[in-house]
């Protein structure tokens, strides 16, 4: 048992990276500082030497540029060919992605990491292909320049004043197995391109004049060689973190930085990535997110910048903004803390409290770094509470006003001038509550004019005669423009009020379908529907249908659809495919498959992926974002228990089913042994005696072994056709006729026949006129033989028969004055191969008798009920039959 | 032959139609039938009419079959022979380590029948009782005080210990009897290896290849044991 305060003990979590690596194809990065290092050519000289050395080598895309040099590299190595893209009428040539997964070749090459895939590409970027390509397990080769990394762009377009389109996520390069830095000095780059070797010599000239200055390629050198150190720095701590190789650790240095969702956010990420890459250490990007905060914008794309810059990414919620980050940064002991110049109010700047101020006063044990921000961006405009139009909303305002003046004309002589200013202070607190608080300043500052203008003397001019008129107009616009500040604010929280209300009654009633009885057939709609509802859009369930091979990808199936009648296209049913068979979401924004007309995303549990719900975004100008974005993510959780849910319920449904099917076959197997072997025996005996002696038999008993050999015959033909019939019964293939039938014949007939084949005394009693049900007679004169066989079995006294009215239903009883059914048995009369056992175990029959009853007179629509003991004293059984009349 | 030669067959069945037509069938074969339907009846009978064998039915009402067997031994020795079904190949087992002498499985023949009769009742002088210690079964002579086996007019086999073990637990239990595998392995390789029935197999195997066109008097009754003998 290891201790887990070991030092000596490996680090898991090291360990768990190297394994996820294990699972994985290896990456090789050929890294170079600038076009024309040699990089290609490079890594085809070493495929080759692989190659040479029996690997398997396929060379996916390689891009020479038409370089004599990197030409007479390909050699012998065998070529991908590409495939090619059709895009509004252009044919493209682009890496064939799914080519390379079924070549499946041991080391694959693929030139230009930074590449951006031809339109109608499975993914966009060439990264992402290297990626699905190492799930796979194939080992890719591939080159790519510094300038390309992500955290990096900024710098390069402050030096080269270019900035790169293509960026590579920095975890990408760092997850890479090896990085081989590929390095001549800026020096002799430039000669070679004097040479001619790298471009035509026009095109050298121009570019030795702009990015290929000396001193750019200086710059970009030394970010190439940093990165390349700061590598072999990470393996080496990889390595001794994993064997457990104790030493001189960095003292766990940290950067954080905070992130809003304002424009500076950007700026404060690439900075952190900048310092932390200055202290090699490792960048955490915190995002907090306070409660009461309605309408913040959405931080996710900022978010996954961060991820894509190889930041970890938390998210909290705190109300106090110091508090919490002090906290996060305390428990990640985080050294610098990283914030952005935000904006904050008036009030809190004069009153020193702004977030910088705070943090730097109470953050003492830090390193504060404040970022500027973005200059000359204005803060997002927030955006119109209100629902109408905005010009009908600013028209309002001043015909709103004007309405007043009018009517305080009208009321001239009624209304003193200086209460028709309360008049025009409501008028203000309206258009605060209704249209927002610009719309309330707005409507204040008019209205004191009006005022002003219109009523105070002298009238028509903006001057004021008394004193007292003016403390009162500048009360009201203080109180005008207070008020409209405040009520403003006001009618905005409760319409967001509002609007969470309705959400969450929404999810309410979703959750209530989701949690019927239903089972998956009701469920998937409902959950089509409320996807439809949540995103506006056309919406689908996708399952997933077993694959008939075993470790085939799962074949994705539209199991519900919004509306009903939508059908999915072969490029959305390709990207519904691979979000199944990876877990991951594709199509329409997203990295997979773009170009498709729908974005599945995955319904998951612990279990993994229940299935699929897409949301046709082709007619959607932007990408779901917001609330509608969270609001579709929980509908996808809540949407993947419930379906859970309903499987595991079908699954031990049909268990339980098995398991009484299997029960009923044992009982059969059982009772075939002993009801088919007993008469066999008896007849195969009684033939046997009669071969071997039958002779030197008396005449009697020769004949009483012919008659047991016979009505052994007929009580395996009996015991047979129950057999049948329950079978019969248990499918479902019984289809009795229905007509009228009266129940006093049908039962004398059934009565005199028992009587004939025992002998004994059965009474029948019917003392009412009864309607005839509609029953099949031949299946009720099965019944009834059947009752009446059973009760003179266990019975040696008389059989009474009652046919009575009870309710809607004709009622008909055998009772017998036999030991009657122990009480632990009687619900089990009625199942197929039961035997009451008696101490005598005389007469005992098939146990399907009773069975057979109930389930012919169940296809009747009637029902069948035991009563025992009948007698106060016990003793007696009643069976009773019931048929809706 | 006089009645009171007659051997009295104790038919234990809760089956009339099986009484029905064994009675006349072992009347006619020169045997007695004695019927009882259930077990307690059955061991009446056995304790007061000294019939001279039992053929006792394992499904009977009111006890186990297993249970009238095991308190049937406690005071005879008769021979029984067990009638059940095939597919309670356990019970049948069980029922001859208990001390049953042979089995019949339903539906059965009726020669058959008479013929387990007429092998279980010659058991009822001692094999061993011969002086010279030899016994024969068809071509084969065993020579069990010094431990010889020889087919007619060749020379003795080779046999290791443990295959003359087994070729004589298998003689001594008489012609044509079955011996369940655990009563052999208990015999030969001793109670710690009953469980062990892959050297029955093995020995067996050995053992009739050894014993040449002597081979089938080895037979083997599936999951329950073999019989040796000539019949």
């Amino acid at each position: 048992m290891p201790n887990p305060r070991d030092p000596d003990r490996p680090d898991p979590d090291a360990l768990l990276a190297l394994a996820a690596r294990e699972g994985r194809g290896r990456l090789k990065v050929f890294l170079g500082a600038a076009p024309g290092v040699g990089k290609t050519h490079e890594m085809l000289a070493e495929a080759r030497r692989r190659r040479a050395g029996g690997a398997e080598v396929l060379a996916g895309i390689i891009e020479t540029h038409g370089r004599a040099e990197t030409i007479a590299q390909v050699g012998d190595l065998p070529i991908l060919p590409r495939a090619r893209l059709e895009h509004r009428g252009q044919v493209l040539e682009e890496f064939d992605l799914d080519a390379a997964l079924a070549a499946r070749p041991q080391i694959l090459l693929l030139d230009e990491l930074a590449h951006s895939n031809a339109l109608g590409s499975r993914h966009p970027k060439r990264w992402q292909d290297v990626e699905e390509l190492r799930d796979a397990g194939i080992e890719v080769w591939t080159t790519m320049n510094v300038q390309h990394l992500e955290s990096l762009s900024d710098a390069v377009a402050r030096i080269a004043g270019i900035r790169v389109a293509e960026t590579v996520p920095d975890a990408v390069l760092a997850g890479a197995d090896a990085v081989e830095l590929i390095d001549i000095p800026p020096a002799e780059l430039l000669e070679r391109m004097r040479q001619g070797k790298i471009y035509r010599p026009d095109q050298a000239a121009r570019a030795m004049r702009g990015f290929f200055r000396e001193g750019n390629l200086a710059a970009l050198r030394e970010m190439a060689l940093r990165r390349t150190a700061e590598r072999v720095d990470a393996d080496v701590t990889g390595y001794m973190r994993a064997n457990a190789i104790a030493g001189p650790w960095p003292a766990g240095d940290r950067v954080l930085a905070l992130v809003g969702a304002d424009p500076s956010a950007e700026t404060v990420v690439r900075q952190g990535r900048r310092i932390a890459d200055a202290l090699r250490a490792p960048l955490v990007v915190l995002h907090v997110e306070r409660p009461g905060e309605v309408d913040a914008a959405d931080p996710t794309p900022i978010l996954r910048l961060a991820e894509g810059l190889g930041a970890e990414v938390e998210t909290v919620v705190g109300a106090d903004l110091p508090a919490t980050i002090l906290s996060q940064a305390r428990a990640r002991n985080a050294s610098h803390i990283v914030i952005g110049r935000g904006r904050p109010g008036v009030w809190r700047r004069w009153l020193g409290r702004t977030l910088s101020a705070t943090l730097a006063r109470r953050a003492a044990d830090f390193t504060l770094h404040i970022v500027p921000g973005p200059a000359g961006k204005a803060r997002a405009a927030l955006p119109a509470p209100a629902a109408l139009p905005p010009w009908l909303g600013w028209g309002a305002v001043p015909a709103t006003i004007a309405l007043v003046v009018t009517l305080g004309y009208g009321a001239e002589g009624l209304l003193a001038e200086r209460t028709l200013g309360m008049v025009f202070l409501a008028v203000v607190v309206a258009l605060a509550a209704l249209l927002g608080p610009w719309h309330a300043a707005a409507g204040a500052v008019l209205g004191f004019l009006s005022w002003n203008f219109f009523f105070l003397e002298p009238r028509y001019t903006f001057e004021l005669l008394e004193g007292a008129d003016l403390v009162g107009l500048g009360a009201f616009a203080a109180v005008a423009l207070l008020l409209a500040g405040t009520t403003g604010r006001l009618g905005r929280s409760v319409r967001t009020a509002r609007a969470r209300m309705l959400a969450l009654r929404r999810l309410v009633e979703f959750s209530r379908r989701l949690g019927g009885p239903g089972g998956l057939a009701d469920l998937l709609p409902a959950v089509a529907e409320e996807a439809t509802r949540v995103a506006g859009t056309p919406s689908a369930v996708v399952m997933p249908l077993e694959p008939l091979l075993p470790g085939a990808a799962p074949e994705p199936v539209v199991r519900a659809a919004m509306p009903v009648t939508m059908e999915l296209d072969e490029t959305a049913m390709a990207a519904a495919r691979w979000a199944l068979a990876q877990g991951r979401p594709a199509g329409r924004d997203t990295d997979t498959l773009p170009t498709a007309p729908w974005q599945f995303r995955p319904m998951r549990t612990a279990r993994g992926v229940v299935g699929l719900v897409g949301v046709k975004l082709d007619d959607r100008a932007e990408p779901l974002a917001g609330e509608t974005d969270k609001a579709l993510t929980a509908l996808l959780d809540q949407a993947a228990v419930a379906i859970e849910r309903a499987q595991l319920m079908e699954r031990e449904a049909r268990g339980a089913a098995r398991a009484e099917t299997e029960q009923l076959r044992t009982a059969l197997l059982t009772s075939l042994g002993h009801d088919l072997r007993t008469p066999l025996t008896s007849i195969r005996g009684a033939l046997g005696t009669l071969r071997a002696s039958g002779d030197a038999l008396p005449a009697e008993t020769r004949a009483d072994l012919l008659l047991a050999a016979e009505e052994e015959t007929a009580r395996l033909s009996r015991y047979l056709s129950n057999i049948l019939d329950m079978v019969r019964i248990e499918h479902g293939q019984l289809e009795p006729r229905r007509e009228p039938v009266n129940i006093p014949e049908a039962l004398e007939v059934a009565v005199a026949r028992a009587r004939r084949t025992t002998g004994r005394e059965i009474r029948v009693m019917v003392r009412e006129r009864l309607t005839e049900p509609r029953l099949d007679p031949a299946l009720l004169d099965q019944i009834l033989g059947n009752v009446l066989d059973n009760a003179l079995k266990f019975s040696e006294a008389p059989v009474r028969v009652t046919a009575r009215r009870e309710g809607h239903e004709v009622a008909i009883a055998v009772e017998d004055e036999g030991p009657g059914i122990p009480a632990e048995d009687l619900h089990r009369v009625f199942d197929p191969f039961f035997r009451v056992t008696r101490a005598d175990r005389v007469a005992a029959g098939t146990g399907l008798g009773l069975a057979i009853c109930r389930g012919l007179a169940h296809a009747m629509g009637g029902r069948i009920a035991a009563e025992s003991p009948i007698h106060p004293e016990g003793g007696g059984t009643r069976i009773t039959l019931r048929f809706p009349a | 032959m006089s009645a009171r030669d007659v051997a009295r067959i104790l038919v234990v069945d809760d089956e009339p139609q099986i009484h029905r037509f064994l009675k006349p069938a072992l009347e006619a074969a020169g045997l007695a039938a004695l019927r009882a339907e259930t077990g307690a009846e059955a061991l009446r009978l056995a304790a007061t009419q000294a019939p001279a064998l039992a053929l006792l039915d394992l499904g009977l009402p009111d006890m186990d079959g297993q249970d009238v067997l095991v308190r049937l031994r406690a005071f005879s020795l008769m021979p029984v022979i067990v009638v059940s079904a095939r597919e309670r190949e356990a019970e049948k087992v069980q029922a001859l380590d208990a001390g049953a002498d042979d089995y019949v499985e339903k539906p059965f023949a009726l020669a058959e029948l008479l013929a387990r009769i007429r092998v279980a009742l010659r058991r009822g002088q001692p094999i061993e009782g011969k002086r010279d210690g030899m016994m024969r079964f068809g071509p084969l002579e065993l020579d069990l005080t010094r431990r010889v086996a020889r087919l007619e007019g060749q020379e003795a086999l080779h046999l290791t210990p443990r295959e003359w073990d087994l070729l004589a637990a298998l003689a001594r239990a008489g012609d044509g009897r079955v011996v369940t595998q655990r009563q052999l392995l208990t015999a030969v390789w001793g109670p710690a290896h009953v469980e062990d029935t892959q050297y029955l197999r093995v020995y067996v195997a050995q053992l009739r290849q050894k014993l040449g066109a002597a081979a089938t008097l080895i037979r083997t009754e599936p999951g329950v044991g073999y019989r040796f003998g000539a019949h």
